[in-house]
Order: C-alpha cells, then sequence, then structure tokens
C-alpha cells in the first residue's frame, strides 16, 4: 500500500512539475515582452519578425508621430467638450452645432489621414510581406466599416 | 432488595443443580452437535459490494505498484502535465500578444487613446 501510495503521489508531483515547468518556459516570451520599456513596440516587432534595423526605424517613425498625435488627442479633447456644452441646453438644431459636428467631421478625417500616413510610412519600412501583413491587420483595427462600434461577425 | 433477592434465587438454584443427578448418558458427539447448532445460529453477516474506497485502496496497494502499470501511470500523468502547460501557456501568450496589439492601436489612435 504505501509503495502505491508513493507512486501515486510522485506521478502527481511530475505531472505539477511538468505543467509549471513547461508553462513558464513557453510564456517567458510573452513576460519579457511585457517587461520592456515599450511593450507594444516590442511587441510589433515579434509580431512582424523586424529585424533590428526595420525596428529602429519603425521606433523613429513611432516617436516622430506621437507628438503631433498627442496635439491631436487635446484638439479632439476641448472640441468634444465645446459640442457637449453645445448639446446640453439644445432642444433645435443650431448653426453652432452644425458647424461644431462638421469641426469634428474635420477633426476625424484629419486624424484619420495622419494615422494612415504614419501606418504607410512604418509599413514601408518593414519588409515588404511583413508591411503587408501590417497593413491588414492596422486597417482592420483602426478603419473598421463600423468605426467604434462592437465588430460583429 | 432486589439484588439480594435475585442472588437469594441464583444460590438456590446453584444448590439445586448441584444436587441434579442424571443417569442418561450424553449422545455420541453431544458437544460437536451443540457447537454446530451454535455455528448454525448465529447471523451470518450479508454479503456487501465492495466500496469505491475499498476498490480504490486494493488497486493503488496491489496494481499500481507493478512496475510496468506505475511507469505508464508517470508517463500519463507527465504527458498530461505538459499537454496542460502547453496549452495554457499559449492561451496566456494569445493574450498578451492581443493586449499588446490593442495597446499599440489605443498609444497611435486618438479616438481609441483612454482619457484622463
Amino acid at each position: 500500500m504505501k509503495k502505491g501510495v508513493l507512486i501515486l503521489v510522485f506521478g502527481l508531483v511530475a505531472a505539477a512539475a511538468a505543467y509549471g515547468c513547461i508553462y513558464f518556459a513557453c510564456t517567458a516570451s510573452a513576460r519579457s515582452l511585457q517587461r520592456t520599456d515599450k511593450p507594444e513596440l516590442a511587441w510589433l516587432k515579434e509580431e512582424f519578425n523586424l529585424s533590428d534595423a526595420s525596428f529602429k526605424r519603425v521606433s523613429d517613425l513611432h516617436a516622430a508621430y506621437l507628438p503631433p498625435c498627442r496635439d491631436m488627442c487635446r484638439e479632439i479633447d476641448a472640441h468634444n467638450v465645446k459640442l457637449q456644452a453645445l448639446l446640453s441646453g439644445a432642444t433645435n438644431m443650431t448653426p453652432e452645432i452644425t458647424g461644431a459636428l462638421a469641426e469634428s467631421a474635420r477633426l476625424r478625417s484629419g486624424c484619420q489621414t495622419m494615422m494612415l500616413r504614419h501606418f504607410f510610412q512604418v509599413s514601408q519600412a518593414m519588409p515588404p510581406e511583413q508591411g503587408r501583413r501590417y497593413l491588414s491587420w492596422v486597417k482592420e483595427k483602426v478603419f473598421l466599416p463600423d468605426y467604434g462600434m462592437p465588430n460583429e461577425k | 432488595m432486589k439484588t439480594n433477592e435475585a442472588g437469594n434465587h441464583d444460590e438456590a438454584l446453584r444448590k439445586v443443580l448441584k444436587e441434579w443427578r442424571t443417569e442418561v448418558p450424553l449422545p455420541p458427539r453431544f458437544q460437536e452437535a451443540v457447537w454446530r447448532r451454535i455455528k448454525l445460529a448465529e447471523p451470518v453477516p450479508a454479503p456487501t459490494a465492495p466500496s469505491v474506497w475499498t476498490f480504490i485502496a486494493h488497486w493503488i496497494g496491489t496494481v499500481l505498484p507493478r512496475p510496468a502499470l506505475a511507469t505508464a501511470y508517470v508517463a500519463f500523468l507527465l504527458a498530461v502535465g505538459v499537454t496542460a502547460g502547453w496549452a495554457q501557456a499559449r492561451q496566456e501568450n494569445a493574450r498578451v500578444k492581443g493586449e499588446l496589439g490593442e495597446r499599440y492601436v489605443r498609444v497611435l489612435d486618438p479616438y481609441q487613446t483612454p482619457r484622463r
């Protein structure tokens, strides 16, 4: 009986150890991605198999894109505050609301143009096949037909 | 009082039994017959089905220690552990990579950037 129990326990311990070893070994790369300075860029490098030179170009483009992107965020936020103020007391369409909505559309269009330009530049900094895959992926993420709505497939 | 009475009765009975004599010889194999009858009169425990635990204990004690079976058992559990670890890691990697992809998009898209 004692020998049988020992074998039983040994089997269970071995299974638990195998589970732990395989889990930690296989998730090591994901953990190292998360620990990096810019995990999203580290992910991009791994996901699209970028060489160090390609990654450097992509990182430079990324860094150059962020300041105008932040400016755009501030502009959108300020405009949203203005639009909400106009809508809060409104019971009818007014020329101000029409103008504010037109401005929203203009901002969105400008933002999308800026993003798309950046995506093209990034895709061109990648090897051609990876660039195509990147563009296809990012366009699906950002330019969905039902923009801002849950994706139902 | 009752105890004393019972004691008196026992004493009387013992006395009578001491004085009692019988000339009739005991039948052959009398003792053996008595014991047989006692044995027959004893209630025989009804056979019960072995419980699951009894079965498992028996299996662990006698069947599992066989080398071939023990090896197969450990190998099976190892395979289960490896498969479960691999499947769980795959799921976790997919989750982390999905999150990082979403994060990349949120960093670039002002309309998906979380606002303070």
